[in-house]
């Protein structure tokens, strides 16, 4: 994602880019946070498993666990951050 | 005067601000270092914390933060004060306080983990200071609701022409949410379907201005033509004031309002809150930008409609009702807010903008451009206000922009209500986001304390009342100035917060607080000056007069008004304290910088 990456863009790639965040950013943000919480809900069902009590019968969870694994990370640092109700203004 | 030496001179403060004083800032106080990683690069999550590209976030901040704030309070300062303290307070006000106050908060939460104002200020100042912030939000945002459902009423009530077009932005907004969701239709086409239909609404709304005003009268037929409540307004007869009604259709106006902005609460937000905002964007960028260029040409286009109407000064201390007083000192600078300094910029720009900033290096252009961009559309608003001297303010504003948009071979009367619709569009979309946060604040705060509050339904029902209560006292122009008064407060309080943080880590001070202090001593007056002109103009002639909603209403409003002075007094004192002990020893608060990879 590091800029330094990516080709430079014209004063006409500039202007998309900026159009964009006017426009739709804000729609792509919400859209991620949706699926950000349908994936916790994701990890909870299979959190016995990683935790190792079988919740879920084993087969289900052991089919499950690829999904969830590489997530965990971010997860964990999304449920313990600290939060407050200024967090929903952005 | 006329709108292209506005102009020029509005670019010239731009170019002049950010290069010769804001660069400087960054460079020798901020330090902005490229190579150290930002909270969005160390905690990515790929949700709240993500890399964004700056020109993204550029426009994402500028839309975030550009409401309908420096187009009000534009209206309501040329129309008490003229047109030459406005500008003089937007250009000064802009250059000196207001990108500092949003460039610093995102700095501050960048160089802090991209915590929150109020997480902030309960590590720097004290945990007393962060509930009583928490209890400060909730007014404040309770303020902005009260404040633009009650314009957005008035607007709606004496302007039939705009309603087809607002009924049609709902409607496409809701098409658009079940194209982009349901039916998977591309957002190209969606937009071009629904975007179109809303414009051609708005354009055709002089069509279908007798229907509705049939409506109206329909309305105001049901109670034989009396009102619902009668007020003293002393905006009225050119603010000597007098006795003003609230008739159904008002009412009615305002209860649409509201069951839209209660919809918009509960909804899941990609049903209707994002989608309208989204065909709103449209509809106003169009309009500012034809606008502003349209200011700009019209001078050699159509002379006619860029020639400033308003008297350039209008006193030092305009009366505002029979005991009303309305001196400049403080006032004006809590009724322009968002075009030259505003604590919703500071609120946003920690918890939204700084959590995706990718690298400092973007801090100033995100920041501080983003201010300076929403300084023009303040001067778009005040030379539209300037130039349309017809009318009420609100209709000034609408015959200014209009004039500016007809400069494009638009005609008039279609151009006029473009410009009217594209204010409703501007604070409906704002209003109805504002109940979603306040919903959710009250149930953050006060859920575990009383449960029935953690039911949406219930805390949006209660934050919907509360508004309505504000508004049926009919006095939006105080309300105004007292959201105003907390909006700038928030700014002073957000200045507060980095003038600390900067004495904490060691560095100079000056450029956040002495903008601070001069925000904070300028708002707190300017609450006592709101709450005096409530009591003697609104409270006691209602009260004499034995009307119990209005003198009930200016009741609360005048115990917010105290509440806000001693929130602000106690924030101010903890964090006095807290300046002293970290000037005297400057703790090791700035975290080692991290590498980047």
């Amino acid at each position: 994602m590091a800029e330094e990456t990516k080709p430079k863009k014209g004063f006409l790639g500039a202007l998309k880019d900026i159009v964009y965040g006017m426009s739709s950013h804000e729609m792509t943000r919400h859209a991620v946070r949706t699926r950000a919480s349908m994936e916790h809900l994701f990890i909870l069902i299979t959190m016995g498993d990683l935790l190792g009590i079988p919740i879920l019968p084993p087969y289900y969870s052991l089919r499950l666990l690829p999904y969830v694994t590489p997530q965990i990370s971010s997860w964990k640092r999304r449920m313990l951050r600290e939060r407050d109700v200024t967090d929903v203004l952005g | 005067m006329n709108a292209l030496i506005a102009v020029i001179m509005g670019a010239a403060t731009v170019y002049l601000a950010y290069t010769r004083y804001a660069r400087r800032i960054d460079r020798n106080v901020i330090q902005s270092d490229p190579k150290r990683a930002t909270p969005a690069t160390l905690y990515m999550d790929g949700v709240d914390f993500m890399p964004t590209n700056r020109n993204i976030l550029f426009g994402y901040h500028f839309k975030s933060i550009a409401a309908a704030g420096p187009i009000v309070g534009a209206i309501v300062a040329a129309n008490l004060w003229g047109w030459l303290p406005a500008m003089i307070w937007l250009v000064l006000g802009v250059a000196f306080m207001g990108w500092a106050s949003d460039y610093s908060a995102i700095v501050l939460s960048v160089r802090n983990e991209g915590s929150s104002l109020s997480a902030v200020a309960h590590r720097l100042i004290s945990p007393r200071t962060r509930t009583i912030l928490f209890i400060f939000i909730f007014f404040y945002l309770l303020l902005i609701a009260g404040a633009f459902v009650g314009i957005m009423a008035q607007v709606m009530d004496s302007q039939p022409k705009t309603h087809l077009g607002m009924i049609l932005l709902v409607a496409m907004g809701l098409l658009l949410g079940q194209m982009l969701y349901r039916w998977g239709v591309g957002l190209l086409p969606a937009t071009a379907l629904t975007v179109g239909i809303a414009f051609a609404a708005v354009l055709a709304g002089p069509l279908t201005e007798g229907l509705f005003k049939g409506l109206n009268e329909f309305f105001n037929s049901l109670t034989g033509g009396s009102a619902i409540v009668t007020y003293f307004d002393p905006t009225l007869a050119g603010f000597k004031g007098a006795e003003a009604k609230i008739m159904p259709s008002l009412l009615f106006w305002a209860i649409a309002i509201c069951i839209f902005c209660y919809a918009g609460s509960v909804l899941p937000i990609w049903r209707m809150a994002q989608p309208v905002v989204y065909v709103g964007f449209w509809i106003t960028a169009v309009a500012m930008i034809l606008g502003l260029l349209g200011a700009s040409l019209g001078t050699f286009i159509k002379p006619e409609v860029a020639q400033f109407q308003i008297p350039a000064f209008k006193g030092w201390n305009p009366q505002l009702g029979p005991s009303g007083i309305m001196p400049l000192w403080p006032m004006l600078f809590v009724t322009i807010a968002c075009g030259a300094i505003s604590g919703w910029h500071s609120l946003f720009g920690s918890v939204g903008t700084a959590r995706q900033i990718e690298s400092e290096a973007d801090m100033l252009p995100v920041g501080a451009g983003a201010m300076f961009a929403e300084f023009l559309l303040g001067l778009l608003a005040l030379l539209a206000v300037t130039v349309g001297a017809k009318g009420p303010p609100v209709a000034a504003f609408a015959n200014g922009l209009g004039g500016f948009i007809s400069v494009w071979g638009l005609p008039l009367e279609y151009a006029v209500s473009l410009a009217f619709a594209t204010f409703i569009v501007i604070v409906l979309v704002v209003t109805q986001l504002i109940f979603r946060v306040m919903r959710v604040t009250l149930t953050e705060w006060l859920g575990e304390a009383i449960p029935p509050l953690r039911n949406q339904h219930v805390a949006s029902f209660i934050s919907v009342a509360l508004a309505i209560l504000l508004v049926l006292t009919g006095t939006w122009i105080y309300l105004w100035q007292l959201f105003g008064a907390a909006n700038q407060l928030m700014a002073a309080l957000s200045l507060l917060l980095v003038t600390i943080w900067l004495a904490s880590v060691g560095k100079d001070w000056l450029y956040a607080g002495l903008p601070m202090i001069f925000m904070y001593v300028t708002t707190v007056g300017s609450i006592l000056v709101t709450a005096y002109n409530l009591y003697f103009n609104v409270y006691v002639p209602n009260l004499d007069a034995g009307r119990l909603l209005p003198a009930v209403g200016s009741g609360l409003m005048v115990l917010v008004a105290v509440l806000l002075v001693v929130a602000a007094l106690f924030i101010g004192f903890d964090g006095w304290r807290a300046f002293l002990k970290y000037l005297g020893q400057p703790a090791a608060a700035a975290r080692a910088a991290t590498a980047r990879k």
